[in-house]
């Protein structure tokens, strides 16, 4: 089988833009069920996405935000619309190449941080090192997070933040070209979500990641380049930041 | 080690009480399959290289008399390779230390060099020398180890009529006498039946033969039909009272050989088969919860990269580990079990030497076998986790929908606690997971019935062939069949109370393309003594006209009551007639047959004669009526019932108890290990609600209560299908191992469903205990922050 992403131009630099979107979508809906019971998740998304940008997504719950990443991430396939990742169209793409998409290309942090509770951070972050193409190794993963000197402790064994920071790790390892977080701090106090953030801020800004960030939270908007809001699985309000915040710089 | 891998090895960990009871259910149908089969093996193997280093015919033959110029004419028949002649004669013996007068069937040696063919094997001592100060005489090891005899010992034999000492010269084997019983008899009696061979001239003088003989065996030339050169043989011995040739399915030794392979061959499929199945099927429980449990786990491998196959393989290999700990485990008990049981063997069968040889395709077999089962088991549930798509899978699982139980809702509710009525709720909810667990504890059951069914079989048999059947003391046989009148003779023995004759005469039965040889017996209408019993255990009174038979005889000659039966006659004026089936007989030993004492004299047309008589003799008389037997040479044989009882009980009811304690083992292990298996699953399910009820106030009684009650439920209402269950396995494989020699009838006793409800509920019980107690370990806190 071709490797699908070959075709797909190299990395940028860090935080250089360019004017090729990551992802462009258009018209992108999702609905879930048959006939009485359907539901529309999305009902028509539009946006493009830039390498380098810290987006957040904003929204009730039952929005759609959820729905959206997971068609970003190659979870999940649309029900119609435009989808494409580098111009290569995520839509059409088979089980065999979304898993090699999600492999190389994105990195996911999830609200429940879903670590492996019988590995130590490192080995968490070992896990998908090893299926990489050309992954950091473990240890700069976890340093970049600040968790060098928790690298051998069980799951069990560390906070909510710190869980969530391993998980950040765990997605930066295979350097990948977007960062998709689904709520990362919903689970966690103001003072661990912030030093979570700045994890995230930190990956964006050093390796000109595209940070995609779900969040109910409109404080943490301050901190990206851009705002979508979702109402009804419609985007309804799109703003930009002139000067990002600093995540330590965020009040609750 | 690949991190996913490592994963693997620690989740093992958690999981190793379950995985180890599956290995051990696994282990146990591996090993007897691998016993089983080995015994198989080594039965064969043995015999085969036994029957080929003995040159062990292949045609057999009884005759009155010919002249020794007729083994040219034999040997001369297209398609035999050689031939043996000889003379076999039956003798009454009186052996040191044996109260009754003993039975020997006397073989010649040939005059100069080895037989041709039957072989024997010198085990201790030598053969007879001919013509030597004292006469000589070499004894078949299994009458020479019940009577402790060595060489050099003496021992009288009545050769026609003239008692003389013989000097014990050796003790030997022979293919011909691997499984050595009276003739007609399913049952070995070494302590009144023997074997004996000495040199052609002294046996042939004895009995004015020299010069001729009375018993063939021929081997065949490569390609030969046995069919064929039987029936010349046939042709060439008529004149010389022939009583009719036959081939090594109807020699009596070969036969029972042959037989206990089929046994072996039946327990090696059957049990295997319900064991590995339980295997796969607690494969799949543990497996299906186990990738509940990882639901999260697997949708992060599978956001992350992980394909599909990695993710199956993965959860594919831990059934894997199960299977590899299974194996080994199994190999060890089948080798071990194996090479206990192998000398087992030595009660029935004589072998120069019998040795645990291991079936090594056996071993391949139950790799690919438990492998297949354990995949079988884990594909379902792998498949799912691999369908799972994982944004489906980062969302939590819908909560449970309750509703009042069936008994609640009609009205039952007031009679039952609170947690109980969680507990009833809790099984409905889940009707599928509740159904296999309870399938699951029936098959618990259910296994346990089986090896307790041989051994009641077994008991029933006992009880049934000497207490109902056969009511005699002793059964008296005469060295050629007398007139009517010797039964007054038998009367006047000292100590008997009552006498009833009997007749028997060897005959060979056919019907279509079916062979069997076997002695009619002729009896009275409706003896007392030796009585005729059908299936429903009431007597049959023995018609004026037609023959009662064995069920598995008439079941083996494709016939039914109301048939008629070829019945070739072997003895005195040789004939064939037609006779008609009256009914059928239950037995469980052997096959035989039935007819009126008076029909079948009409039969023989040789006027009113018996063969002996079976006899009631009072206690207090014994040893004087035993005297007086041996002091009578017209009487040649003397049986006494209780004697040949106690030889079931010490061979074929010890060795089939001895497989009964195997499997009774096995099947206690499995019932554990299924039963234990149930309650952690059940508790890995439900520690999160349960954990869920103790901080909303309950207490910990209360909360082990629903759990508890859970199985205590679901384990009575399995219980009753476990005994269904259980008795339809033990049909089906006693089925699987009835032969011509034993079959076990089904019995089914209330000890036995007794023994499999104790078991299953000390199981149950051991099991609610020690999920009570890991309920009260659960760490509240974290049971309600994560999963597992
Ligand atoms: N697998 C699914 N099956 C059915 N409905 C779904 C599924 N996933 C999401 N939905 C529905 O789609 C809508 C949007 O969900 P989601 O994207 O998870 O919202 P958000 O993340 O904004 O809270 C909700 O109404 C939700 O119930
Ligand atoms: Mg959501």
């Amino acid at each position: 089988m071709a490797d699908p992403l070959a075709s797909l131009p190299a990395r940028p630099g860090p935080a250089v833009p360019v004017r090729e979107p990551v992802f462009h979508v258009r018209g992108l809906a999702r609905r879930y069920g048959e006939g009485e019971a359907a539901v529309t998740a999305l009902a028509g998304v539009d946006l493009d996405l830039y390498a380098g940008e810290l987006i957040v997504l904003l929204g009730a719950s039952g929005s759609g935000k959820s729905t959206l990443l997971n068609q970003l991430g190659g979870l999940d396939s649309p029900s119609e619309g435009v989808l494409e990742y580098r111009g290569a169209n995520l839509a059409a793409f088979g089980e065999a190449e979304l898993t090699v998409f999600r492999r190389d290309a994105v990195g996911f942090v999830f609200q429940a941080y879903n670590l492996i509770p019988s590995l130590t951070a490192r080995e968490n972050v070992a896990l998908i090192t090893e299926i990489c193409r050309a992954p950091m190794v473990p240890e700069e993963a976890l340093a970049l997070v600040g968790l060098a000197d928790r690298m051998n402790h069980f799951p069990a064994q560390l906070s909510g933040g710190e869980q969530q920071r391993v998980a950040i790790a765990r997605a930066i390892a295979k350097r990948p070209e977007v960062l998709l977080c689904d709520e990362p701090t919903g689970a966690l106090d103001v003072r661990t979500g912030i030093t979570v953030l700045e994890a995230v801020e930190r990956i964006n800004r050093e390796l000109g990641t595209l940070a995609v960030i779900i969040t109910h939270n409109a404080v943490m908007a301050d901190m990206a380049d851009r705002i979508f809001t979702l109402s009804d699985g419609r985007i309804v309000n799109v703003r930009a930041n002139t000067r990002r915040a600093a995540a330590r710089e965020l009040k609750w | 080690m690949s991190h996913l891998d490592r994963k693997l090895l620690r989740d093992l960990r958690g999981l190793k009480s379950q995985a180890l009871a599956v290995a051990l259910v696994m282990a146990c149908g591996l090993a007897m399959m691998i016993t089983t089969r080995s015994l198989m093996l080594s039965l064969e193997s043995t015999r085969d290289a036994y029957y080929e280093q003995h040159r062990f015919a292949e045609v057999f033959a009884r005759l009155k008399r010919a002249p020794l110029a007729v083994r040219d004419q034999l040997a001369a028949i297209p398609g035999v390779a050689a031939v043996q002649t000889g003379i076999s004669m039956q003798v009454t013996l009186d052996v040191p230390g044996l109260a009754e007068p003993a039975v020997g069937l006397l073989n010649s040696l040939p005059e100069r060099g080895t037989p041709v063919l039957n072989r024997p094997y010198v085990r201790a001592g030598r053969l007879p020398a001919g013509r030597t100060a004292v006469s000589e005489l070499a004894v078949s090891e299994a009458f020479a180890d019940v009577h402790g005899l060595k060489p050099g010992a003496t021992l009288a034999a009545i050769l026609n009529g003239t008692k003389q000492t013989f000097r014990l010269s050796g003790i030997v084997l022979s293919p011909e006498f691997v499984f050595e019983a009276p003739p007609g008899s399913a049952l070995p009696d070494n302590r009144t039946y023997g074997v004996f061979w000495m040199p052609y001239r002294e046996l042939a003088t004895a009995f004015q033969l020299y010069g001729a003989f009375n018993s063939v065996s021929i081997s065949l030339a490569p390609g030969a039909s046995e069919g064929e050169v039987v029936a010349a043989v046939d042709r060439v011995l008529a004149p010389y009272g022939g009583r009719g040739a036959y081939g090594r399915d109807n020699h009596p030794s070969n036969r029972r050989v042959d037989d206990e392979i089929r046994v072996l061959q039946g327990l090696s499929v059957a049990f295997p088969l319900v064991f590995l199945s339980v295997a796969a099927f607690m494969t799949n429980a543990v497996m299906s919860r186990q990738i509940a449990l990882q639901r999260e786990q697997i949708a992060m491998l599978k956001a992350c990269g992980f394909s599909n196959r990695q993710v199956g393989f993965h959860y594919f290999k831990f059934s894997l580990v199960i299977v590899v700990a299974g194996v080994v485990f199994g190999i060890a008990a089948g080798v071990f079990l194996g090479r206990q049981l192998v000398d087992m063997y030595h009660l029935f069968f004589r072998f120069p030497e019998l040795g645990f040889v291991l079936d090594t395709r056996v071993l391949v077999a139950a790799v690919i076998v438990s492998s297949l089962a354990a995949f079988v088991g884990v594909a379902g549930a792998v498949r799912r986790a691999v369908r799972l798509p994982p944004a489906e899978a980062m969302r939590p699982e819908a909560p449970a929908s309750f509703r009042p139980a069936l008994v609640e809702r009609l009205g039952g509710a007031r009679w039952f606690s609170p947690s109980f009525r969680m507990a009833l709720r809790n099984i409905e909810r889940r009707p599928i997971r509740s159904g296999l667990t309870c399938l699951a504890l029936a098959m618990a059951t259910g296994i346990l019935i089986v090896p307790n069914s041989f051994r009641d079989g077994v008991a029933y048999v006992i009880d049934f062939q000497w207490d109902i059947v056969q009511r005699q003391t002793v059964t008296l046989t005469l060295v050629e069949p007398g007139p009517a009148r010797a039964l007054a003779d038998f009367k006047h023995l000292p100590g008997v109370v009552h006498a009833e004759p009997f007749r028997y005469v060897p005959v060979e039965f056919r019907s279509g393309p079916v062979l069997r040889r076997l002695a009619v017996q002729g009896l009275p209408e409706r003896g007392t003594l030796s009585r005729v019993i059908d299936a429903s255990t009431v007597q049959i009174s023995l018609p004026a006209r037609g023959i009662v038979m064995s069920a598995k005889l008439a079941e083996i000659l494709r016939i039914r009551p109301g048939d008629e039966v070829t019945v070739r006659v072997l003895e005195g004026r040789e004939r064939e007639v037609r006779v008609p089936i009256a009914a059928l007989a239950e037995d469980f030993a052997g096959m035989a047959a039935y007819m009126e004492l008076g029909a079948l004299n009409r039969l023989m047309l040789d006027g009113d004669r018996i063969s002996g008589a079976h006899v009631v003799v009072a206690k207090g008389r014994w040893p004087e009526f035993l005297d007086a037997v041996k002091n009578t040479p017209r009487i040649a044989g003397c049986v006494i019932k209780d004697a040949i009882r106690e030889g079931f009980r010490k061979t074929t009811a010890e060795s089939i108890g001895l497989l009964q304690k195997m499997y009774a083992m096995f099947a206690t292990i499995v019932a554990f290990g299924i039963i234990y298996n149930s309650a952690r699953i059940s508790l890995s399910e439900r520690a999160r609600e349960l954990a869920t009820l103790r901080v909303l106030g309950f207490s910990r009684g209360e909360v082990g209560a629903v759990l508890v009650g859970e199985l205590v439920v679901l384990t009575v209402a399995a219980l009753p299908l476990g005994l269904v269950l259980g008795s339809g396995f033990a049909k089906g494989i006693l089925a699987g191992v009835n032969t011509e020699t034993v079959r076990l009838p089904l019995v089914l006793t209330p000890s036995n469903y007794a023994f499999a409800i104790l078991v299953v509920a000390t199981a149950s019980a051991l099991s609610a205990l020690f999920a009570a107690r890991k309920l009260a370990e659960i760490n509240l806190v974290s049971a309600l922050k994560a999963l597992d």
